[in-house]
């Protein structure tokens, strides 16, 4: 049963027409019929937990603002940007008008005063198309003023990033959506408060996939929502599936299903007849689990937020990307530290400048010139990154490299040893370049 | 900030408890206890931002029963701490009761080198050629934190470009700077000039500026202070010194009202002879002037100290002489005319040289004492009712409010238009009201406007309307005047009316009350406390001398009227800084010393006395001015030359009541102010630390409670303007073509080329396209040409011309003339 996914039932069911021939904007209704905190509760009843990766929950994120603060925003993240990660898309694409009634949901719960949807920069030709839905739902008096005559006026707007992973990040999102160059916020003051949020006024950010959710815990209520799932993680969840595998893709699943079941029974197994070696569950950032062939037991582990953590590793986002006995893990750890590095917003002295230096020592030891004491080092240099910074990109880059050494030792060792072979039969070095000054070294160095 | 704040509450630091104040900044609160956190982005005068993250510390609190509140104990009995699960940035935390720190773990000493380590991976180490090498918080931090060794172990680190030209002051060496976006935040947050970004992200992250010129704000070398590196540096200072050769002299700019404190680095300097020199002026921190901030012009514009156009050696009848040769024949032309003589004297003359002046003067039988330049009157009244003492700009912000009229602040005294729009950004009213639109109008809450010649009128109406109720309803009310398009009587008429007001709404004899001005000169306060008047000067021109005084005054640059009766004065005797046209004029020359040669006092806008010191070695013959006068003093019989600048002091202290306990040891005394200097852990330089003094404010009769006497208003008749003529207003601009700014050859890209500005109904009726040429004729003074600029900021009917622009002089006070574009005769209206 889709959810979130319904354009795979109907596939026109983006048009307008279609999606209230199909019980669409009920949930609104619904809730504009309540009053805001009764819908709130009835969120929090139902643990929706935040898709955007941390898993908080929406409706008590919904409860922290500030009832009396007479204007309050609600900010969409649809900056969707982890590697692997393409559910949020297809949301925007074949059911925008759900996540349109959803963030009114919202926008209502806290008597917001206007919705921004953030996209990111190449999600433009979406923006376009996520404008004309939202012109249509207007017309028919779901947003803008005097909504569904309740005398709430809330409009929604579109608003396209740079291009930036970090603006998926709640408070660089934030500082974007405002104009300024997206770089994360000191916290407290947290969105949710005054002073914290959208031009300093209180605001709820929320992942896309979480809002489309809410029409239909609205209509069906929070215990039909809270049967599905698990016990703390209740709810359908998209996963992305890319890959080794034979049918790559989003798979709208029950949280609780085990990769075993999502991997062979939806993604059509493992391509090619090889042995699972890793897996990465949330994109880039999260701490990527060894899998020890088709028949390791870890397979068995359900993709829950609870279980994920007894697993050492995260849900996240649910970008699930398998890797073969083919994939070099060295090389993994180095593509992770290339896309942090081009990421890092720069404000963080570990993340700026530990992505830099860690990509110069992984690139040594990729190229076969690098010597044991180097993994050490980048192990090392990691390590003090984690922790230390203003948000979570700190760790999510260091993530890739401890991850990698304490799981693949031995990808790590080949490479280091075949550096002393290379070394013997190696022809002398050649003399470095001389190094290029200015910006155009800047270029070079900031790739 | 920590100000006035009097709840304290207790917190722990390394197992030991304090009592700090409530909700200071946890750095500074651990500063003031001797705990240096060490930081790079974090600046006690800007918000924080957590960037660089050297301060992080193990941050917890003693946990408190939810329920009785009571401290919960652990197994020994000690109270029990939550601890957060990671470190916590220092400079983000504010203090608060059972707040539990620790500095000096182990963790905490790992993550403080872990930054240095990072920081200095892509550092270029270029110390030993680096103008910060020896005052440089990262040097100093890495000493203290960093790791013995790098772990960068490649043969080459990144290069970037390491002399990028901000704009024409400021250069950026992109390779040192660690990305701590204080210079960013300073221009946003303190200089209210929004001028600098970062660019790109990551470690491509790099400053630009977004204005044009580039790095367009009077405040811009502050930055170079405050980077933690050296990646800015000036182009005044850049590879001029090393900062270990330098020695620190404190003193006082002597640009303007403001009486910025600063210090004076030199050094004996091969290019100069040997001699002492000023290799760069920095700010020296005055909390209750100029924080640790100065401008640019004060910056930059020593260079007129060791011009080469000062006067050398003395002249008689344009002949070098030897000084006893010069006094003498001061001395005899003086005896010569008995009582018949008078003194003009400059705005920036210490009190000392003034004193001296004055006592040579009245000596001989005259009180003729003319202050320099005659464009703003009342500097009695701000004795009466100046702010109070104890006011500090600093202190001003929600309920208080600042009525600016008539003056463009930006360019007359720029710190004051910084610490006031800090006021208006802490929530005070801040009111710009002038004739024409300035750039005053961005930094005001709200502006108001009224015909030229009706700023008397405005001010003494004020009370009825309901900005003049706001106004009086404020708890801290500073009325700040200029003499922006005045007469001298007009300008009288509206320090007089706003004297009135502050009476009226009780605005007056206490701390952030009363009146300010915009006066010319760095003493205009101490002309007046020293009995120079410019209403003494106006009449010097209408009945002149047979011997007139003329000290530190240009008066033919600056005045296109003197001709008219300077030829009417049978001997002038010219003390002063430059070989000028009046020296040429002059019977006797005399070179004096300008304010870093020798010790003397100023007396600031606030009315603070203040003391600077000798900075560099003399220029050769020249003397204090009050030496000189002393010696011709001496001469004429008027008893012994005082020894030294501090005894002309003493007996000014004893003469001039307003003078008591503004002796030179009370002057040099200092207290501690926040933010803390000592060392150089939150800034860069070396030069911040005050040793010199704070100053003696002049307490205002208001202060005293004596009678006050504003005197009866005369508001004169708005000037008839005659058909085909316009009104002609004077105004100041900061970086202009002033013999005291011309040695500063670095700011020449900066001075604007002579411009007029005219309103487009009046330059479509004349005929008058922007940018051209054009010809403003003054009765009785040479035509004076500029570019038009047509911009609409000027009002209709009337020309608005900066002075010290042009080649000639323009009028020092508002007046009437006519425009045309050169090669066109004159459109004669209908």
């Amino acid at each position: 049963m889709h959810i979130l996914l319904r354009g795979r039932d109907i596939s026109d069911i983006y048009k307008f027409d279609v999606y209230t021939a199909n019980g669409g904007y009920e949930g609104l209704k619904k809730a504009v019929s309540m009053k805001p905190s009764e819908v709130i509760d009835l969120v929090k009843a139902s643990n929706l937990r935040g898709r955007g990766g941390a898993g908080f929950s929406a409706g008590m994120k919904w409860s922290f603002i500030p009832q009396s603060e007479p204007i309050k925003y609600v900010a969409v993240n649809a900056d969707e940007s982890e590697a692997g990660t393409f559910k949020d898309r297809e949301i925007l694409e074949t059911n925008p008008h759900q996540l349109i009634e959803g963030a009114m949901i919202c926008a209502w719960a806290i008597q917001a005063t206007a919705v921004y949807i953030y996209l990111r920069g190449e999600f433009w030709d979406v923006a376009h198309a996520l404008d004309e839905r939202i012109a249509e739902a207007r017309k028919a008096g779901f947003v803008g003023d005097n909504v569904l005559g309740s005398g709430w006026n809330c409009n929604v707007y579109t608003h396209l990033g740079a291009g930036a992973y970090i603006c998926g990040e709640e408070s660089a999102l934030l500082e974007s959506l405002e104009g300024k160059l997206g770089q994360p916020r000191v916290r407290p003051p947290f969105p949710a408060q005054k002073g914290g949020g959208l031009y300093k006024e209180a605001t709820v950010v929320n992942n896309v996939e979480t809002l489309t959710n809410a029409p239909w815990i609205l209509v069906n209520g929070p215990d039909e929502y809270k049967k599905i799932g698990t016990e703390q993680s209740s709810g359908n969840k998209i996963f992305c599936v890319s890959g080794h595998v034979n049918k790559p893709g989003n798979y709208e699943l029950p949280l609780g299903t085990t990769f075993r079941e999502l991997l062979y029974t939806h993604a059509g197994g493992i391509a090619n007849g090889k042995q699972i070696k890793g897996i990465l569950p949330s994109g880039g950032s999260g701490p990527i689990m060894r899998v020890n062939g088709n028949d390791d037991p870890i397979l068995d582990t359900k993709l829950s937020y609870e279980d994920m953590a007894k697993a050492g590793t995260i849900l996240g986002s649910a970008s699930i990307i398998v890797m073969d006995e083919t994939v070099d893990m060295v090389w993994v750890a180095s593509k992770a530290i290339k896309f942090f590095k081009h990421e890092s917003c720069g404000k963080c002295t570990p993340c700026r400048e530990g992505t830099f230096w860690l990509d110069k020592v992984v690139d040594r030891i990729l190229s076969g010139k690098g010597q044991e004491s180097d993994v050490d080092l980048i192990n090392n240099i990691a390590k003090n990154m984690s922790g230390v910074t203003l948000c979570a990109l700190g760790d999510f880059a260091a993530n890739p490299i401890i991850h990698t050494i304490k799981n693949f030792p031995e990808d790590f060792k080949a490479h280091v040893e075949k550096k002393e072979v290379a070394a013997e039969k190696a022809a002398p070095a050649k003399a470095a370049p001389a190094p290029r000054r200015g910006k155009e070294a800047a270029a070079q160095a900031g790739d | 900030m920590v100000t006035n704040i009097t709840k304290t509450v207790t917190i722990y630091i390394d197992d030991v408890s304090y009592q700090v104040p409530a909700g200071a900044n946890l750095v500074d609160a651990a500063k003031a206890l001797g705990n240096d956190i060490p930081v790079f982005c974090y600046h006690p005068k800007m918000s924080p931002v957590g960037m660089c993250r050297m301060c992080l510390v193990e941050l917890g609190s003693i946990e408190k029963d939810r329920a009785t509140g009571e401290v919960v104990l652990d197994d020994k009995g000690q109270p029990k701490v939550r601890w957060f699960p990671k470190l916590q940035t220092a400079c983000t935390t504010n203090v608060s009761d059972g707040m539990t720190v620790r500095t000096n773990t182990k963790q905490v000493d790992q993550a403080r080198e872990n930054v240095v380590e990072f920081l200095l991976t892509s550092h270029p180490l270029d110390c030993p050629v680096c103008d910060k090498g020896g005052e440089c918080p990262l040097q100093n931090l890495t000493m203290e934190h960093g790791p013995g060794k790098t772990r960068m172990n490649f043969a080459d680190k990144m290069h970037l470009d390491k002399h990028v030209p901000l704009g024409d002051l400021i250069f950026l060496d992109e390779e040192r700077c660690i990305q701590c976006a204080r210079c960013i935040r300073f221009q946003d947050e303190v200089a209210g000039d929004d001028v600098l970004a970062f660019h790109e992200r990551g470690r491509s992250l790099q400053i630009i500026t977004n204005s044009e010129p580039g790095f367009d704000s009077y405040f811009s070398g502050n930055t170079t202070d405050i980077c933690p590196v050296g990646a800015l540096t000036t182009a005044d200072f850049r590879f001029g010194a090393r900062p270990w050769e330098l020695t620190n002299v404190p003193s006082i700019c002597p640009q303007c009202p403001v009486g910025c404190n600063t210090s004076l680095s030199t050094r004996l300097d091969r290019d100069a002879g040997g001699r002492a020199i000023i290799k760069r002026v920095m700010p020296r921190q005055n909390e209750q002037v100029n924080e640790i901030w100065i401008c640019d012009k004060g910056r930059f514009g020593h260079h007129f100290s060791r011009g080469a156009d000062r006067l050398q050696i003395p002249m008689t009848g344009n002949a070098p002489a030897s000084l006893t040769r010069a006094l003498q024949v001061a001395a005899d032309k003086l005896k010569a005319a008995g009582s018949d003589v008078a003194v003009i004297a400059g705005s920036s003359m210490s009190n000392e040289d003034l004193w001296a002046l004055k006592q040579l003067a009245n000596g001989l039988g005259s009180e003729r004492l003319g202050a320099w330049p005659p464009t703003h009157a009342g500097a009695d009244l701000v004795a009466q009712v100046g702010v109070g003492k104890g006011t500090n700009l600093s202190a001003l912000g929600k309920g208080d409010a600042v009525l600016i009229i008539a003056s463009d602040l930006e360019e007359e005294a720029p710190v004051w238009r910084l610490r006031i729009n800090q006021a208006r950004k802490r929530g005070a009213i801040v009111v710009v009201a002038n004739a024409r639109k300035t750039q005053m109008d961005e930094f005001a809450s709200e502006t108001a406007t009224f015909e030229y010649g009706e700023a008397p009128k405005f001010m003494a109406d004020i009370e009825a309307s309901d900005l003049g109720k706001k106004l009086a309803a404020a708890n801290n009310l500073i009325i700040l005047t200029g003499a922006d398009g005045l007469t001298l009587v007009e300008s009288r008429a509206l320090m007089q009316s706003a004297a009135n007001f502050l009476i009226k709404t009780g605005h007056i004899g206490k701390a952030n009350n009363g009146l300010m001005s915009a006066f010319p000169g760095s003493n205009a306060m101490g002309l007046y406390y020293m009995g120079f008047t410019p209403e003494a000067t106006l009449d010097i021109a209408q009945k002149p001398p047979k011997v007139l005084i003329v000290a530190q005054s240009d008066l033919i640059a600056d005045d296109p009227s003197v001709g008219e009766w300077l030829t009417k004065v049978e001997t002038i005797i010219s003390l002063t800084l430059f070989n000028d046209a009046l020296a040429g004029l002059a019977t006797v020359a005399l070179p004096i010393q300008s304010f870093a040669e020798r010790d003397g006092t100023f007396v600031n806008g606030e009315r603070r006395v203040q003391r600077f010191y000798t900075a560099q070695g003399p220029i050769g013959e020249a003397t204090p001015a009050w030496q000189v006068a002393g010696r011709i003093g001496e001469l004429l019989g008027q008893g012994k030359v005082k020894l030294s600048a501090a005894a002309v002091m003493l007996d000014i202290t004893k003469s001039v009541p307003a003078f008591e306990g503004a002796r030179y040891k009370e002057l040099a005394h200092v207290e501690p102010q926040f933010p803390m200097i000592q060392k150089d852990v939150y800034y860069g330089g070396t030069a911040y630390e005050n040793t010199g003094g704070l100053g003696v404010q002049i307490p205002t009769a208001a202060d005293q409670g004596e009678t006050l006497n504003v005197g009866e208003v005369f508001v004169p008749e708005t000037p008839k303007v005659g058909k085909g003529k316009m009104l002609i207003i004077p105004t100041q601009v900061l970086y202009n073509r002033e013999r005291t700014f011309q040695s500063s050859e670095l700011m020449h890209p900066r001075v604007a080329d002579p411009y007029a500005e005219i309103n487009s109904a009046d330059a479509k009726r004349l005929n008058i396209n922007n940018g051209d040429m054009v010809e403003i004729a003054i009765a009785g003074a040479s035509a004076i040409r500029v570019r038009a600029q047509v911009d609409g900021r000027a009002p209709k009917g009337a020309v608005i011309l900066p002075r010290h622009l042009a080649t000639n002089a323009v009028p020092l006070t508002a007046t009437v003339g006519s425009i045309s574009k050169v090669g066109q005769a004159a459109v004669v209206e209908g």
